[in-house]
């Protein structure tokens, strides 16, 4: 269970990456970053007083959406047609800004806040006592994966994300405005990354250093799930939950190498991941 | 402008007679830094891999040397040899898997093999000291100093552009490019792409394992930081910054990036800060890196002497 509950906040973060990554053909080095700013935003907006967490969870959610579009508009939109290593290069920037912005902002110890009301009694799974909000972040990840999958295969506006992973050009031919579809998609990315560390605020504690682990989380889960889908990034994030808990106990001190041997294995069998289409034209 | 690099060999050579002793610190840092960024361009530049596991050999030169040297009491230049081959070896593995992929999926496979090893130097505290790492290594005599430090680095990286650049101008080098262009043709002519790239990537692992082998030297220590992957990002940094597309742009690259940490942590403490900016700057507005700069500033000044001649 409390794995469940820590796999559903590395799921909202890896469903972002994945979206961003198929629909512009991005990968964001600094997705770990906006993670680690959701969870900062909670924290200033609530003082570390847990009253009105669901109100200031919104309000986080919100302004990373905010965050995201506009550094999409600023930043990412020069180098979106420019080679791979252009665009590492410049999300591995923004992460190091994010991160000394936030040193700055909040200082470099460690931040935390105490389970929301309501949600701060146990509940009783197969016998054993867990905090309510495990099963709430559960449900809360679980509705997420939902309304994602509705949203990219049930509305027009799903369907255009879906057509731009395939063909761009074939878009922009047909009069959509792709430019602006980035700029949605980015900024939905984003507000799940900023959605992810926020509702891992009471679990984990923040620090400066979350960034960087968390953006290498991300890549395992979506790397195994397969870039670009809802339903990967969900199963990548169960699996490598699993595996580490699986690893904890027969090598207690390795489990996170089971983790990598897990994305490496996938990796070299199908590199493009459990449940991602392989590519049609290979180059 | 040919007579540049032994123009620059001369002065590094004086230059550590000339400097303070934090300075000498400094510029080691970077000549060590400049050997793993050709090494890294190396195989980047002629085979259009982007690798993001290069720390894991950088990381495997120096552990390699730092065990020998803490747990079987060799000395430091002994340990060079079995340094430089259980690098190659770390190479020939992680590239006998990963040459077969391409693009990002190759990125993000060296990716998640340099993280497994730095995961297993960061828990196995019985072998590798875990997060503690393995400190109090310091080589005997002349190179424990300096000055001697400074000689060897730098001879060090003299051979590294030696090796690469003759290695890029033989036939194997311009296979690889063949192979980095256009590789159903090279298929097609039956060449085996698959040998060729791998042994670049191995040449490529077994150069940054010496530079991990000289940076062992410099913090005389060894951590799980040297395997972690920001330090992967650092040569890909160091190399795009100078220019990834010339032979010595990564030596440029890791010159401005080290003494320019040196100035700003110096002032303050927002290296990282300072760093993202220039970057940002640098992919928006220099597309061509630094050395693109002064090559932009070359080709002007070549025309208008054109101009004048005419």
């Amino acid at each position: 269970m409390t794995g469940l509950a820590s796999a559903s906040s590395l799921f909202l973060l890896a469903a972002g990456l994945s979206l961003i990554f198929g629909a512009l053909g991005i990968v964001n080095f600094a997705h770990g970053s906006f993670y680690m700013l959701g969870a900062y935003l909670l924290f200033w907006m609530t003082r570390g007083d847990a009253g009105s967490f669901w109100h200031y969870l919104l309000l986080a959610v919100a302004a990373s959406v905010v965050i995201g579009a506009v550094v999409e508009r600023i930043f990412l939109r020069p180098v979106l047609r420019r080679p791979e290593h252009f665009q590492i290069l410049l999300t591995y920037a923004l992460l190091l800004i994010i991160a000394d912005v936030c040193r700055i902002a909040f200082g470099s110890d460690y931040k935390s806040i105490s389970m929301p009301p309501g949600f701060s009694g146990p509940v009783f799974v197969l016998g054993t006592a867990f905090p309510a909000y495990y099963a709430g972040l559960v449900g809360l990840a679980a509705s997420a994966a939902i309304l994602l999958w509705l949203l990219l295969h049930r509305t027009r506006y799903g369907l255009l994300v879906r057509a731009v992973t395939q063909d761009r050009e074939m878009l922009e031919a047909l009069g959509v405005n792709v430019p602006a579809l980035f700029t949605v998609v980015f900024a939905v990315g984003i507000g799940l990354a900023g959605f992810g560390g926020a509702v891992s605020l009471p679990l984990q504690s923040t620090s400066t250093d979350v960034a960087v682990d968390a953006v290498i989380s991300a890549f395992i889960v979506v790397v195994v799930g397969g870039l670009g889908s809802i339903w990967g990034a969900l199963l990548g994030a169960f699996l490598i939950g699993e595996v580490q808990a699986f690893g904890a106990l027969v090598l207690p001190e390795f489990s996170i190498v089971f983790v990598y041997l897990l994305m490496a294995l996938v990796l070299l069998f199908r590199p493009w991941g459990l449940l991602g289409r392989a590519p049609a034209v290979r180059t | 402008m040919k007579q540049l690099p032994t123009f620059v060999f001369v002065v590094l050579l004086v230059l550590p007679w000339l400097l303070p002793a934090y300075a000498v610190q400094v510029a080691i840092q970077a000549l060590v830094l400049a050997g793993f960024a050709m090494s890294f361009n190396f195989l980047f530049q002629n085979t259009g891999l982007l690798s993001f596991g290069h720390a894991a050999f950088f990381g495997a030169g120096a552990y390699t040397a730092a065990l020998l040297m803490s747990k079987a009491g060799w000395g430091y230049l002994a340990a060079l040899p079995v340094a430089l081959a259980a690098s190659a070896l770390v190479a020939l593995v992680i590239g006998f898997l990963s040459v077969r992929l391409t693009k990002i999926y190759f990125t993000m496979l060296t990716l998640a093999f340099a993280q497994m090893l730095w995961a297993v130097a960061h828990r196995w505290y019985n072998f590798t000291g875990g997060d503690n790492g393995i400190t109090g290594v310091r080589p005997a005599g002349i190179l424990g100093t300096a000055h001697g430090l400074y000689y060897l680095s730098l001879a060090c990286l003299v051979a590294v552009s030696l090796v690469l650049s003759l290695v890029s101008r033989s036939p194997a080098g311009y296979t690889l490019r063949a192979v980095r262009d256009n590789p159903a043709r090279v298929a097609a002519i039956g060449v085996s792409s698959f040998e060729y790239v791998l042994a670049a990537f191995v040449l490529s692992g077994m150069l940054s394992g010496l530079s991990g082998f000289l940076q062992l030297a410099w913090q005389r220590s060894a951590f799980p930081d040297l395997l972690f992957w920001t330090t992967s990002a650092q040569v890909i940094i160091a190399s795009i910054l100078g220019g990834s597309g010339r032979f010595y742009g990564p030596v440029v690259g890791a010159a401005v990036l080290v003494s320019a940490q040196a100035v700003v942590q110096s002032h303050t403490q927002y290296w990282p800060l300072a760093l993202g900016l220039v970057l940002l700057a640098l992919v928006l507005f220099f597309p061509a890196g630094v050395a693109g700069l002064f090559s932009r500033a070359e080709r002007r000044r070549e025309e208008e002497s054109e101009r004048a001649a005419a």
